[in-house]
């Protein structure tokens, strides 16, 4: 479903060229629930941003779906994160004056679908994900891990072919960190949804059943479990 | 779009401080612009009615030559035979009286004053001007009388009261000296301070004696309805006359030029308190954006990872500061309303300041200075305030929707 050919990305830090990628090859099958490890600036996020089509590739490709990446414009990326993609980041980034109703079907509202679909979808998904009774809360009054449940039901809402979670329990206590691992694994299971996540913790590691461990922008292993 | 003016509604009050600062400033801008331009929309309507009543009618018929040499008033360039431009008149639709305007000095006591002195037909006059109607002592003037009317504040400057004699020194048509000994019969104290300050008024017989007139007047003045157009009236009006070279017909706008001018460049000033408005929007607005796009630069990064439009941001941003701009607008309107009305009806009155100090302003009022309606203003203030304001809004969320998703999404 994804497949990254001979990635490379520099950024430049004043006079200093910065090898963030170097010719990183992966593919990503549909349904995998994938963990891409590694230390502090062994790409991992860079690699992320690449496949989410968020940053752009300094040479090699990205095909996503058999869609080569790199010759898309901004608004051919904006329309295939908008249907293909979902992402869930480290410190939520929910909308703060929006309740977690409002927050979800947001997503749907961008893909143009009408509103009863809408409120039938993301009342149901809220309650997958464990929220129910609390769709009109806002944010705020929302603990860290009932925020990122928030978060994933977002991701998840338009049934993207893929998830990109950025650190997703980073901000988390353990025991909500394996709440939240939990969720998306049952969301992996139920929905088929692909899951690729960064990380550097070893429960987030222990959770994948595929994992590929990227060191000073190279993946230094790539390792298949069993379910 | 709903959901885009859900988000734009929710963060409104989301920084409700913020949001009503700077719609105050708005408000205050926009109540201040109405103030000032119904203010000067009354002064200058109730000038231009002054200007009809007691100045000049609707329009004068005078010599051309008289015209070109209007303020050394000339009396050698009079209507030769006002009966007959009165006759070809007939039928046009205007009501006539006769005048004979010249220059004089007034002799009172050990003082004299320069003053343009009038002559009118008591009896025709009052068909066009309202001089009778603003008596503030004494009585009005009589045909045939030695007997004269002045205006209160030259009344005052002179310290002369109703019974009391006065001397003008003038010329007449040929140039002779010759002086009229008068009685004050009354004091006028009219709302067009022309009038007031230098003006006195003869009966037409004794000015058409005293100067040699022979029956000749230096201006037959006009009146017709408010509604007609001036200029294209006057234009037939002229056509009418054509028979009579040397003559011309001027409107009051002809005659009264300096004072439209004066005026123009006034309500000038209420295009600066537009353009005051205009700034506020733009610091006020801008300011109040770039801190709220600042402050969601990681939200405006997850927006656009998810697939949002960048214009479609761009128009969340629009909406929310188009909100600030239609509170603070409407503020400012229902303030400037309720000043309006206020001043509509009750108006300020400067009669101590502009009696005692005869201060005159430019403007042909005196006394109450009142506002008139002037919807167009409200309309327009109403769609600069939101206008600017999301005009103003779109430089803060551009500098945002530069940046990179990545880096916006990594903004602390």
């Amino acid at each position: 479903m994804i497949k990254v050919e001979n990635v490379t990305k520099n950024y430049s830090v004043g006079q200093t060229v910065v090898h963030a990628l170097r010719g990183v090859t992966l593919a990503i099958e549909k349904s995998e629930f994938l963990s891409i490890a590694g230390p502090s600036g062994s790409g991992k996020t860079t690699l992320l941003n690449l496949i989410g089509c968020l940053d752009k590739a300094t040479s090699g490709e990205i095909y996503i779906v058999g869609e080569a990446v790199s010759s898309k414009s901004k608004k051919e990326l904006a329309l295939l994160r908008r249907r293909r993609l979902g992402f869930v980041f480290q410190s939520f980034n929910l909308i703060p004056v929006l309740s977690a109703y409002e927050n979800v079907s947001f997503a749907l509202s961008l893909l143009g679908v009408n509103g009863s679909e809408i409120k039938e979808r993301t009342y149901k998904l809220l309650e997958e994900v464990g929220l129910k009774g609390m769709e009109t809360r806002l944010p705020g009054e929302l603990s860290g891990g009932q925020q990122q449940r928030v978060a994933v039901a977002r991701a998840l809402i338009k049934e993207p072919d893929m998830v990109l979670a950025d650190e997703p329990t980073a901000n988390l206590d353990s025991d909500t960190g394996r709440e939240i691992l939990d969720l998306m694994a049952a969301m992996n299971e139920i929905h088929g949804t692909t899951f690729v996540f960064s990380t550097h913790d070893q429960m987030v590691m222990d959770y994948a059943r595929r994992l590929v461990r990227l060191h000073d922008g190279e993946v230094t292993s790539d390792e298949r479990r069993g379910t | 779009m709903s959901f885009l003016l859900t988000l734009a509604w929710k963060n409104l009050s989301r920084y409700k401080r913020r949001t009503l600062i700077t719609a105050c400033a708005l408000a205050f801008g926009i109540a201040m612009f109405l103030w000032m331009d119904g203010w000067l929309q009354g002064a200058a309507r109730e000038s231009e009615r002054n200007i009809i009543w007691y100045e000049s009618g609707s329009a004068k018929v005078m010599t051309t030559d008289y015209l070109e040499d209007i303020k050394s008033m000339p009396l050698k360039h009079a209507i030769q035979d006002p009966a007959a431009v009165e006759k070809a008149l007939e039928g046009a639709g205007v009501t006539t009286t006769r005048r004979t305007v010249f220059a004089g000095e007034i002799f009172y006591g050990e003082g004299s004053m320069y003053v343009k002195v009038i002559g009118i037909d008591p009896q025709t006059d009052e068909t066009i001007y309202r001089l009778s109607d603003t008596l503030a002592q004494g009585r009005y003037l009589e045909t045939g009388e030695s007997g004269v009317v002045l205006g209160e504040w030259l009344a005052q400057d002179l310290g002369i009261t109703v019974g009391e004699e006065i001397t003008i020194r003038t010329r007449t048509r040929y140039g002779a000296f010759q002086t009229l000994d008068l009685v004050v019969v009354g004091v006028l104290n009219s709302p067009n301070p022309v009038i007031n300050k230098g003006t006195a008024y003869v009966p037409l017989s004794l000015a058409d004696e005293a100067l040699e007139m022979e029956g000749a007047v230096t201006e037959i003045t006009l009146f017709f309805p408010e509604w007609q157009d001036p200029e294209a009236k006057v234009e037939s009006l002229r056509e009418r006359l054509s028979g009579f070279p040397g003559l011309t017909v001027e409107s009051w706008k002809d005659l009264a030029r300096d004072f439209l001018m004066i005026a123009q460049m006034k309500s000038a000033g209420s295009s600066i308190i537009l353009f005051l408005v205009f700034i506020i929007a733009a610091v006020g607005i801008s300011n109040t954006m770039l801190m709220a796009v600042y402050e969601r630069v990681r939200e405006i990064g997850m927006m656009r990872a998810m697939g949002m439009k960048d214009g479609a941001i761009r128009v969340a941003f629009l909406f929310e500061a188009g909100g600030i701009g239609l509170i603070g607008t409407l503020a400012g309107i229902v303030i400037g309303l309720v000043l309006n009305w206020y001043m509509v009806n009750y108006g300020i009155d400067f009669t101590n300041l502009m009696g005692q100090g005869q201060m005159d302003i430019g403007y042909r009022v005196t006394g109450v200075f009142r506002s008139a309606w002037h919807p167009q203003a409200f309309v327009g203030g109403f769609i600069i305030g939101v206008v600017a304001a999301m005009v103003f809004s779109f430089i803060p969320s551009s500098r945002a929707l530069k940046m990179q998703i990545t880096e916006a999404l990594r903004y602390e």
